[in-house]
């Protein structure tokens, strides 16, 4: 058996309507760049990027779904085996904004039960192109009981803490944080590519 | 260099009959594309897609209907309705029909509807192809019809920035209070600017083709990732070497586009998903089609859980496009669409793209296979999966 390169395995998944920026953040976050000209997501896309956490190493899973309704067979089977999901609404957008109860409503459906959430408020930067006011987000977060932040992919405004704050809170709960994972099959893990996996 | 010119010849000599030999023009095209050169794309699409017939002496009368029937659709699915809404924005008193209008048969029911449709195509419109500057230039040739008429129709670029301010209004509505918003229009974001009136960016003609395709077609409307399927015909006919056939790119990429998609159409529809003919079907004849001629592959795919879904819905419903960068994969699209059975060959082409990468399949575990498969461009050789697929097609 080759050796360990993670001690947990967390699976995450980006839902919001098309255009809020969900392949920006996935991509400021894995990568540390920013890239205005993405193509739409079609289905489900995916990236891997592993963070130190309360001295463990954990494996986050990231899929990124597409927005347009026509998907949604599609990608809420996903919502099954995550872990956290990371809601995302365009601040620059009211109708991104109006569209999270319906969001919300497909995780209760489709998730599992425990899963961790978190509502993103993404393009914060733009500020004069405002449409929902923070205070906005901060009351359906609460409403909802679920952690809010504001974020910008582009100037790199808290993408980073979004993600860690959700793992960290999946770590919180992870039963017998100090065992060994179970289930998780690292077969033939290339041990070299210490970036991506 | 003498084989690409012997290559040439032959599309001379099979396009030079007054009535083209359809089944050498196909396996001509299969594997090695159609050359740019002297529009011998353009003009073996337009046969291949059935925009225009065999018979050559048909040509001119054909795309002169086609092209007519074409502005006569701009007229009635964007001038028309764009006048209305212009008279209506400026008539005052009586109004029979009004946006708040409850009933359903209410015209602006359909426009707020139409609008939301038109914000989608715009957003994906916006990003197509960014790597290529090509869609952010102007086109030589905008809309006339369109270009004509400005000041009293309501264009479908003003229409976006239209809706754009009337959700900003609602928003303010509902609270009760009012935001301090910045009241100047919302401009699009600055690395798409819009061009100048007058003018029009070559995604613009896009955008309008994917709108009229939609309204024409309500049962599958717009769905995300048809910009991508048109993309290509669209790129192909506007930067034609022959400025005849670059004129009317608009109305020859929207027939050629409504043929393809006539034939994928099915993949587009959710509710057909688990149908006989839906997406949800395909995805498992790739799977089993694979079964029989690998299982050890299969299996291994089976123990991962390396879903056809995850990858597989993307190149099924583009087409492969964005699997492979312009213009490099244009030599081969929509090649298989050469043999006039997409739906099939394109099953055979998916099973073989996946054996031809499965070396590296077999050894990685499943990220390094989930990245190998959504970017697999630089691990395998086009040409040689396309010229395998073929030969079974064949058998």
């Amino acid at each position: 058996m080759a050796k360990k390169t993670y001690d947990l395995l967390f699976k995450l998944l980006l839902i919001g309507d098309s255009g809020v920026g969900k392949t920006c953040l996935l991509f400021r976050f894995s990568d540390d760049a920013f890239n205005t000209t993405f193509i739409s997501t079609i289905g489900i896309d995916f990236k891997i990027k592993t963070v130190e956490l309360g001295g463990k190493k954990i494996k986050l899973q990231i899929w990124d779904t597409a927005g347009q309704e026509r998907f949604h067979t599609i990608t809420t089977s996903y919502y099954r085996g995550s872990m956290g999901i990371m809601l995302v609404y365009d601040i620059t957008n009211i109708k991104t904004f109006d569209n999270i109860s319906k969001w919300l409503r497909n995780i209760d459906e489709h998730a599992n039960e425990d899963v961790e959430k978190m509502i993103l408020g993404n393009k914060c930067d733009m500020d004069d192109k405002r449409q929902v006011p923070t205070a906005r987000g901060d009351a359906i977060a609460r409403e909802h009981n679920i952690p809010f932040l504001e974020t910008s992919a582009k100037a790199n405004i808290n993408v980073e803490k979004a993600f860690m704050n959700l793992a960290q809170a999946i770590l919180n709960k992870t039963p017998g944080r100090v065992s060994e994972p179970s289930g998780v099959n690292i077969g033939q893990q290339d041990t070299s590519s210490k970036r991506c996996c | 260099m003498a084989g690409y010119q012997q290559r040439l010849k032959s599309f001379e000599d099979i396009l030079e009959a007054d009535v083209i030999d359809l089944k050498a023009l196909k396996n001509l095209c299969f594997i090695n594309g159609c050359p740019h050169e002297r529009s011998f794309r353009s003009i073996c699409w337009k046969i291949l897609l059935n925009y225009v017939p065999v018979e050559k002496d048909h040509w001119q009368d054909d795309l002169r209907k086609q092209r007519n029937l074409y502005k006569q659709y701009i007229e009635e699915i964007i001038i028309l309705p764009g006048k209305k809404m212009k008279s209506k924005e400026s008539a005052s008193g009586e109004l029979v029909d009004h946006p708040l209008n409850p009933n359903p048969d209410s015209e602006w029911r359909e426009t707020f509807r139409d609008n939301e449709m038109l914000l989608q195509i715009d957003k994906d419109c916006r990003r197509l192809c960014p790597d290529l500057s090509f869609f952010q230039q102007a086109t030589d040739f905008p809309c006339e019809q369109l270009l004509n008429a400005t000041s009293t129709v309501e264009t479908l670029r003003k229409r976006v920035e239209h809706c754009v301010l009337q959700s900003e209004t609602v928003s303010k509505n509902r609270l009760g209070i009012t935001f301090n918003l910045v009241s100047k229009k919302r401009t699009h974001s600055e690395e798409y600017a819009v061009l100048p009136d007058g003018k029009e960016a070559h995604w613009e003609v896009v955008e309008r083709i994917l709108f009229l395709y939609a309204k024409l077609n309500p049962g599958i409307s717009y769905v995300q990732g048809m910009n991508e399927i048109l993309g290509p015909i669209y790129y192909t006919f506007a930067s034609d070497p022959d400025q005849n056939y670059r004129e009317f790119a608009e109305a020859d990429s929207f027939f050629c586009f409504t043929q393809l998609m006539s034939e994928i159409r099915d993949f587009f529809i959710k509710t057909l998903d688990d149908s006989q003919f839906g997406i949800g079907s395909k995805m498992n004849q790739l799977m089993d089609m694979l079964k029989e001629l690998d299982r050890p592959l299969w299996q291994r795919l089976q123990d991962q859980e390396l879903r056809p879904q995850f990858y597989a819905f993307r190149w099924i419903t583009l087409l492969l496009s964005q699997e492979f960068q312009l213009p490099g994969r244009l030599a081969q699209w929509p090649h298989s669409g050469a043999s006039a059975q997409w739906p099939h060959s394109l099953t055979v082409l998916c099973v073989f793209i996946r054996l031809s990468l499965r070396h590296d399949l077999l050894k990685g575990d499943f990220p390094n296979n989930m990245k190998l498969v959504q970017r697999m461009e630089s691990a395998i050789d086009l040409q040689q999966v396309l010229a395998k697929a073929r030969e079974l097609s064949r058998g």
